[in-house]
């Protein structure tokens, strides 16, 4: 089981987080990978939607971009990017994944700077969907690698909000979703509490304190399950094209 | 066509969400160094990044500046590093609102994004309202009506109906948000073949200034029933892009020695045999 590379890991534990009939907002990398692999086991009529305006894909092979061939071809609709976030504004999209460059405590996730933002040490591609997708989606699925400089306390730029106490109160003024409540690692299955994330299940091959290895939150009050993956869920993944690999942190 | 209608300080809008990027449109400006330019989608990736690396962009109005599925735009990080690019930075949805205000011709639409998380300097300008009906605290996303949209597309007739079917973004929405629309296409056909299917023509020819014919005119992205997109391309600009000498000179072969539709010249006939008959090409 430890022969699963990261990606593989992240992806077959997030798709255990999606039912099948469910429609799913993704982006590129890890998300989708996690969606279509579900789609390949047992969600076979999990709906997958980019932000370009494609919905119902069944990408052939790994995309690199939303708006790529692998995502139009043998899609069920090619619709545009007003429809596809429009749906997630009036919340009739179930669920969404994302991942980024550091995500912290309260679940809050950065692809903007690393650094001050007039004067960013690292200035990185800037959110794209993952702000609305953080804010609209009615339940979101957070997948990161396991890489401890991007487990933080505080974010360095709060590009996708997260799910404090105090913002979960303004997401209520807002109209907004609930903000994230699971996070996937290669390692461990996280969930929202009112104190942050804490460890709730760990991935075959680890143990509790791996899960948790560099990561300045998330100890659990006590012993944590351990996820197994089904012989139907490694088939599917098998079968799948190869998956995208963790870009390292920046 | 560039000559003609794209002047130094304005705004563009460059179609192209991952599909249809009108690469020879940018860089056919690149060659004739015209400056001071703001450029403007939600999505955009490495023709941003090359328009950057040229000098010929002040400023940006964005959602996401990065190469899709490779990393960060690399000249772009620079240039935000050096302080030489002004950044407007907002969201995908916001920009799409933004141009849907502008395609609409009224001054905002209210949407409930941009009320909590860390805001950009742009973001946190955006006016905070009250719905008059119910109460609930909105954004206010400005239109955006930008000076010219560049668009590359299947196909138009000789009149300038424009024909753009597979993935849009938000292509037409900028397109029809703009005062003038530039428009590549990969063949012109005639009116009799575009009207017997008037359901794929998306800009009409009223609102279309100029139309060219330039054959892979949006390589390295890709045209549904065209050709597929060039990951290679994509993923070799990420290392040329590394380092800015190295850059410049993949500019000098890539962009001011012909660039554009001059890909044929420097592809194999093979690559873009290749590039035909991949996925989302002429099959």
């Amino acid at each position: 089981m430890t022969a699963l590379g990261e990606t593989a890991r992240i992806a077959l534990a997030a798709a255990r987080e999606l039912a099948d009939g469910e429609s799913c907002f993704v982006g590129i990398g890890i998300p989708s990978d996690a969606a279509l692999l579900a789609r390949r086991s047992h969600a076979p009529r999990l709906g997958l939607i980019y932000e370009s305006g494609v919905f119902g894909a069944d990408p052939p092979g790994p995309p690199l971009s939303t708006g790529s061939p692998e995502v139009a071809a043998g899609a069920a609709m090619i619709a545009d990017g007003l429809t596809a976030f429009g749906e997630l504004q009036a919340g009739r999209i179930s669920c969404a994944l994302l991942s980024a460059a550091q995500v912290d405590r309260f679940g809050n996730l950065n692809s903007t700077v690393l650094g001050p933002y007039e004067a960013p040490k690292l200035r990185m591609v800037g959110s794209g969907g993952a702000h609305d997708i953080a804010c609209l989606a009615r339940r979101l699925i957070v997948v990161m690698p396991h890489d401890p400089r991007r487990f933080v306390e505080r974010v360095d730029f709060a590009t996708s909000p997260g799910a404090a106490p105090r913002d979960t109160a303004r997401r209520r003024a807002l109209g907004l979703g609930p903000g994230p409540s699971v996070l996937i690692t290669g390692r461990g299955r996280f969930e929202m509490t009112a104190d942050g994330w804490r460890l709730a299940a760990t991935l075959p091959g680890f143990s509790a304190a791996d899960a948790l290895e560099g990561l300045p939150w998330g100890t659990p009050p006590g012993p944590v399950p351990g996820v197994a993956f089904d012989a139907a869920a490694l088939s599917a993944l098998a079968a799948l094209p190869h998956l995208h690999e963790p870009s390292p942190a920046p | 066509m560039v000559r003609d209608h794209v002047r130094p300080g304005q705004t563009l809008f460059l179609g192209g969400f991952g599909h249809a990027v009108p690469f020879a449109l940018g860089q056919e400006i690149v060659r004739q160094g015209i400056g001071g330019l703001t450029l403007c989608r939600s999505g955009a990736d490495i023709l941003f990044d090359q328009m950057i690396a040229a000098g010929v962009v002040r400023r940006v109005i964005f959602g996401y500046v990065g190469n899709p599925g490779v990393g960060l735009g690399h000249a772009f990080r620079r240039a935000v590093a050096a302080g030489t690019l002004e950044l407007e930075e907002w969201t995908n949805f916001a920009m799409i609102l933004r141009l849907h205000a502008g395609r609409l011709g009224v001054p905002f639409l209210p949407a409930r994004i941009l009320g909590i998380g860390d805001q950009t300097p742009a973001t946190a300008a955006a006016a905070r309202i009250a719905c008059p009906y119910t109460g609930t605290e909105l954004t206010a996303i400005p239109a955006l009506v930008p000076d010219v949209a560049l668009i590359h597309a299947q196909q138009a007739d000789d009149e300038g109906n424009v024909q753009l079917w597979g993935v849009d973004g938000d292509t037409v929405e900028g397109a029809l948000a703009s005062e003038r629309i530039l428009v590549t296409v990969e063949r012109i056909v005639p009116a009799a073949t575009l009207r017997a299917a008037p359901e794929r023509t998306r800009l009409p020819a009223h609102r279309v200034t100029a139309v060219a014919e330039v054959p892979w005119g949006a390589h390295p992205s890709w045209v549904d029933g065209a050709y597929g997109r060039d990951d290679a391309h994509y993923r070799d600009y990420d290392a040329v892009s590394r380092d800015p000498a190295t850059l410049d000179r993949w500019l000098d072969d890539w962009v001011r020695s012909g660039g554009g539709a001059r890909c044929t010249d420097l592809l194999t006939d093979d690559d873009l045999a290749a590039l035909r008959t991949a996925l989302g090409g002429a099959s």
